[in-house]
């Protein structure tokens, strides 16, 4: 038949079917898309925060003899090109080139001579140093010499090290040290480097070159110092591991940006692979080759979090994509309604069920293909990888579509007679399907009962039970609804019979009786107001935590700490800052609890002041006005007895959990600042609009954080972002979806509903009692779907609490009690329901402009 | 002797074929039920009909009578309950969907009573007549055939028209063309004049009577029409489902038209009286039947008397 004729004929609706698939199409292969670029982005972030000797792989082996010494470089570079030609493919796209890395050759653990183990001066070399350091003082190291000492030929290392080990450990250039207990070595300090870049990650795995590690061995009140030296190619030669702890190093770098969110299982399992081949390597030596990296915890740590925003997301786009769906279904309804003319009079006319079948696909395929074409091809403007289910999506959404177009006439027009029965309500369902209804409300219950009950493991991956569940309970909700619904209605209908008014009766009989066509409309709000309002939920939920996380890390408006005391003008100048508000002085400490060696963090505040500065802030103190506040750990001592700058006694007024901004764990004391006889103020909380560097101009050396900074950089985050942004989209794009499939349903139905209404008039229906009627009519269904959608949006974060961890995307706060804010949740139920109205109004508008007399032959059987 | 399987056969083949003969439709107890919510309406009750082939008949009978129903399960659009419905030699209950298809193809063609359904409204009159020809894959020739079947009806001038444009009595016009298109043995229109004023329904009623004389198609209207009625050979009557009466008219010796209408006597010897009769001769429950020479008697039942 002539589609093209038939498509000009039905514009409108297939221009309809046209937008609504290339929507759906765009957000189906858009969406996913954006959030894979977040999750990348997020596990670059990640992997660029953490230390290079964390994300690095380093190949290792310790020398235990001089068999085992590699002295040359050369011997270094054979088997750095060993370790990059057994890396698995998956590590080979990760890691720099072998100009990029580097090898090293440090002992540990060599003490000076004499020193009683109290400094450690360690034996290093890099392989690209020159390229690494400035001799800042004295020259670069040249090669060993030998000496004697206590009647031993012992090697003399020239070496360089950092400014500050020549003046903490007592050295000096030009000095010789000896090192080592038994098997001597000596030690000459010809130069003094500085780092190029001390900042680059590559010191990561060099720290012990650049600074001294300090330790204090417990029950010692001094410290052991370690600081390794650098020594020449030449000096390597003379490095042996026999009698010292000599440990080789080929470090191969990870480069953060090439990382792939998708490739992380597979990385994880390939750093395992690359730690088995390189042990294998080991061949003639007494200590293996092994492989030092952080990498798996980190991406362990990853993908918990990012299993957490997929379950968010999988939730909301099958959400989307099952809602998006059963609207283009519903307009491809509209479209075979407009064509059943058409195709029963060519079934009639002795076309055949594939030609009939055959020509409503075509043109349903007319008006969906390109749209998915176009909206896949628009999807590509989204940056972020390309997923399987870019492809699939709009394949989907067609072979749905179609699909629905083809089987659909092809039931209908299977005998070419089909006068249905539309005004006759369906018949009481078959025990059977009573059955499978029970059954599948049961098995939703028990799932949501099972996921409470046994929470997740996040870190286990993806949880198909917990992207079940929501799906079992929106399935088992809208059974709930198709099969309930009408029972209160009757109630209603036989209370209005009762009324005067004919009206009310009439229009909720039809809608008593409409039950057949209302079921896609049903099926279609339902998800929709449930997904948009559990997505509006969660996305409240984690902006309010946000909030929260914000405060607890700043504690108030603008926090200025410092390390040393604040003087007394500063304060004053800080008071008079255009903006300030108000200034609260605060002292912090680490103070002594009894007589022990038991030590507590405190804040000296006044708490008064502080609880006025937090306002309305989530966060809160106690009012305190003498003795002390603790913490959980210092519960139940009575009066506590601390020694900051005197001896304070005080009575426990309260326990708290944390002091917001300052302390959340261990043992910690708020005191009044009054208990202080000359506070030496390091902290003030600030109050007002006020600009930060201002601040830390007037406040040299201190730490101005505002609770607005910290919030941006907890949104700042790509994964929180992005999940809040996808959730926002997702919430306005089910909004429209809802309104679209109102507003189709009434088209749906609008031809019989003309026929009724005209009918009607002519036994004296006034305008505005049609009006009415259209009203009445559509007004329950929408009514109880969406108090059912709102209540099931309400429901699913509470049903799926423990299973979706938020916490990542909320400054590391559980997102735990969803504050009930009704507002946007009600918004869109009452929303849907006005343009319900507004459609129903509009349609009696249109549909008086026809002629009774049209409307009550068109299509009239005898 | 017992008979063997192919006499068997054979005997049941002749009984079959004793009931209509050959003729062009043949309804034998036609039992048509409906069934709606576990409520059973029985449209046709053991209807039976025979009609010989280039025939032109009429049905007519009160609103609910069944004629639709019975030009529907003619039509291939709709399967009886039971009995024997045959057009053309085709049996209508044992029909493959295949061979129903390829029955509404080229066996029948029909016309609704709303113009509007009978037509596409978006195409062209000529279109419209060559689309049953394109839904059956008939060849090229199928320009030359709507262009002729078009003069044929007085409607070429329409050609080129689409529905909205044309009259009502064109549309149907145009709407008999449709049927006529894939050459059809038999035509049936169900009230193909419900719609139409009396001089328009006089035109749509000369093109149903072209294509019967010209083409020697089998034409069966529904109508409740008299000017149709009137001027048709045979007008079968139905009552309840069943054909009730018949009206035959013939040409007088002096050219008038006599119009007789007969009583339907069934198969098993069933008889339908009209109720004016009955009611008239006060005829109820029990009538009394006398066998005369030429004919047969029914006489009111005699009272009896109490000691018989």
């Amino acid at each position: 038949m002539r589609i093209r004729l038939l498509a000009r004929e039905h514009l409108g609706t297939v221009a309809v079917l046209f937008v609504l698939t290339l929507g759906a199409c765009l957000l189906v292969a858009g969406l996913p898309r954006a959030t894979q670029a977040a999750y990348d982005e997020a596990l670059r972030r990640d992997l660029q925060a953490a230390p290079a000797v964390q994300t690095d792989l380093a190949v290792t082996v310790s020398s235990g003899s001089r068999a085992e010494d590699l002295r040359e470089r050369a011997q270094f570079d054979s088997r750095e090109r060993l370790w990059r030609e057994i890396l698995p493919p998956e590590l080979r796209p990760l890691t720099a080139p072998s100009s990029a890395g580097h090898m090293s050759a440090k002992t540990t653990l060599t003490p000076i001579t004499g020193t009683g183990g109290k400094s450690f001066l360690n034996l290093g070399w890099l392989s690209d140093a020159d390229r690494r350091v400035d001799w800042v003082r004295g020259r670069a190291p040249g090669a060993p010499a030998t000496t004697r000492y206590e009647g031993e030929t012992i090697p003399v290392f020239e070496v360089g090290v950092v400014e500050q080990a020549l003046d903490k450990m007592n050295l000096r250039l030009g000095q010789t040290v000896f090192v080592g207990e038994n098997d001597y070595a000596a030690v000459k300090i010809v130069g003094v480097f500085r780092a190029k870049d001390p900042g680059d990650r590559y010191w990561s795995h060099n720290s012990d070159i650049l600074r001294i590690l300090e330790e204090q061995p417990p029950g010692r009140q001094d410290f052991v110092r370690h600081i390794t030296t650098l020594t020449s190619d030449a000096g390597l030669s003379a490095l042996s591991g026999e009698g010292r702890n000599l440990t080789y190093r080929w470090i191969l770098p990870l480069v953060p940006r090439a990382a792939d969110a998708l490739d992380v299982p597979g990385l994880r399992a390939a750093v395992h692979e690359f730690d088995r081949v390189v042990a294998l390597q080991t061949v003639g030596t007494s200590s293996p080759y092994y492989l030092v990296t952080g990498l798996p915890e980190l991406l362990t740590g990853f993908l918990a979090e990012l299993s957490t925003a997929q379950t968010v997301m999988y939730l909301v786009l099958g959400g989307l994509l099952a809602v998006a769906l059963g609207v283009i279904i519903l307009a491809v309804q509209l479209l075979a309604d407009k064509l059943d003319h058409t195709l029963s009079l060519a079934r009639a006319r002795g076309g055949s069920l594939p030609q009939v079948a055959g020509t409503a696909a075509a043109l349903t395929a007319l008006a969906v293909a390109p749209a998915a074409v176009i909206g896949y091809a628009l999807s590509y403007l989204v940056p972020g990888p390309v997923l399987p289910i870019v492809h699939a999506g709009p394949v989907i959404v067609v072979v749905v579509t179609v699909g629905f177009a083809v089987v659909r006439p092809a039931l209908l027009h299977r005998t070419p007679l089909h006068e249905r029965r539309e005004d006759v309500a369906t018949a009481r369902p078959s025990a059977r399907r009573i059955t499978l209804e029970v059954l599948v409300v049961v098995l939703a219950l028990a799932g949501a009962y099972l996921l409470r009950a046994r929470g997740l493991n996040a870190s286990a991956g993806q949880d198909p039970f917990l992207l079940v569940v929501p799906i079992a309970l929106t399935v088992a909700a809208a059974l709930i609804t198709l099969r309930c619904y009408p029972y209160p209605l009757r109630l209603f209908v036989r209370l209005s019979a009762r009324a005067r008014a004919a009206v009310p009766f009439l229009g909720l009989t039809r809608a008593a009786r409409s039950r057949s066509g209302s079921v896609l409309p049903v099926l279609i709000l339902l998800p929709a107001l449930g997904v948009s309002v559990f997505a509006a939920v969660v996305s409240d939920g984690i902006a309010s935590t946000q909030r929260l996380a914000a405060w607890q890390q700043v504690g108030a408006p603008v926090r200025v700490s410092t390390e040393s005391e604040i003087p007394a003008d500063a304060i004053e100048r800080v008071r008079r800052l255009a903006g300030v508000e108000q200034v609260v002085p605060a002292q912090t400490g680490r103070v002594q609890v009894g007589y022990g060696a038991e030590r507590a963090e405190a804040i000296a505040v006044d708490v008064a002041q502080w609880r006025a500065i937090l306002g309305d802030a989530p966060v809160g103190l106690p009012a305190l006005s003498d003795g002390v506040l603790v913490s959980p750990e210092l519960r139940g001592r009575g009066t506590l007895e601390i020694g900051w700058q005197s001896r304070l006694k005080l009575a426990t007024r309260g326990v708290i959990e944390s002091v917001p901004g300052f302390f959340t764990t261990g043992k910690f004391v708020v005191v009044p600042i009054g208990v202080q006889l000359r506070p030496a103020v390091n902290t003030l909380l600030i109050k007002g609009d006020v600009s930060l560097p201002e601040l830390a101009r007037l406040v040299p050396s201190a730490r101005v954080v505002s609770q607005e900074s910290a919030m941006a950089a907890i949104q700042d985050d790509p994964l929180t972002s992005t999940v809040r942004s996808t959730l926002v989209v997702v919430t306005v794009a089910l909004a429209a979806y809802a309104l679209v499939a109102v507003v189709l349903s009434l088209v749906v139905g609008a031809a019989e509903r003309a026929r009724t209404v005209s009918f009607l008039r002519t036994l004296g229906l006034s305008e505005r009692q049609a009006q009415r009627l259209t009203v009445l009519e559509i007004l329950p269904m929408i009514l109880v779907t969406a108090l059912v959608g709102l209540g099931l949006g309400l429901g699913l974060p509470a049903a799926l609490g423990p299973g979706v961890d938020l916490s990542s995307y909320a400054g590391d706060l559980a997102v735990g009690d969803y504050s009930l804010d009704l507002f946007l949740p009600s918004a869109l139920a009452a929303g849907l329901a006005v343009v319900a109205v507004l459609g129903a109004y509009a349609h009696t508008v249109i549909s008086r402009r026809r002629s009774l007399g049209a409307v009550l032959r068109v299509g009239d059987s005898t | 002797m017992n008979p063997t399987l192919s006499e068997l056969e054979a005997k049941a083949t002749r009984q079959k074929a004793a009931f209509g003969g050959d003729s062009h439709i043949v309804c034998d107890n036609l039992v048509r039920i409906y069934k709606t919510e576990g409520v059973e309406v029985v449209a046709l009750q053991g209807l039976d009909l025979v009609i010989d082939k280039g025939e032109l008949v009429a049905i007519v009978g009160a609103s609910g009578s069944g004629k639709s129903t019975l030009l529907n399960v003619l039509s291939g659009l709709d399967v009886p309950t039971a009995g024997v419905a045959r057009v053309a030699g085709m049996d209508l209950l044992s029909m493959s969907p295949r061979d129903r298809l390829r029955y509404r193809r080229s066996v029948v063609g029909f016309i609704w009573q709303q113009t509007a359904r009978n037509l596409l409204p978006y195409l062209t009159a000529r279109e419209n007549v060559e689309l049953p020809m394109k839904l059956a894959s008939r060849g090229k020739a199928r320009r030359g055939r709507a262009e002729e079947l078009l003069e044929l009806l007085g409607v070429d001038s329409c050609a080129g028209r689409r529905p909205p444009e044309l009259s009502g009595g064109q549309q149907q016009r145009v709407a008999i063309a449709v049927a006529l298109a894939n050459s059809p043995q038999l035509i049936l229109a169900d009230e193909p004049t419900g719609e139409l004023d009396s001089e328009t329904s006089e035109q749509v009623f000369d093109a149903l009577r072209t294509a019967n004389r010209e083409l020697g198609v089998t034409v069966v209207i529904v109508t409740h029409d008299p000017l149709v009625s009137e001027q048709v050979d045979r007008t079968v009557g139905i009552r309840d489902g069943r054909t009730s009466s018949e009206t035959l008219r013939r040409e007088g010796a002096e050219g008038q038209i006599i119009a007789e209408e007969y009583a339907v006597l069934d198969r098993v010897g069933r008889l339908q009286l009209p109720r004016d009769f009955t009611s008239a001769l006060d005829m109820e429950r029990r009538v009394r039947l006398e066998l005369e020479s030429d004919h047969i008697g029914v006489w009111p039942a005699r009272e009896e008397p109490s000691n018989d």
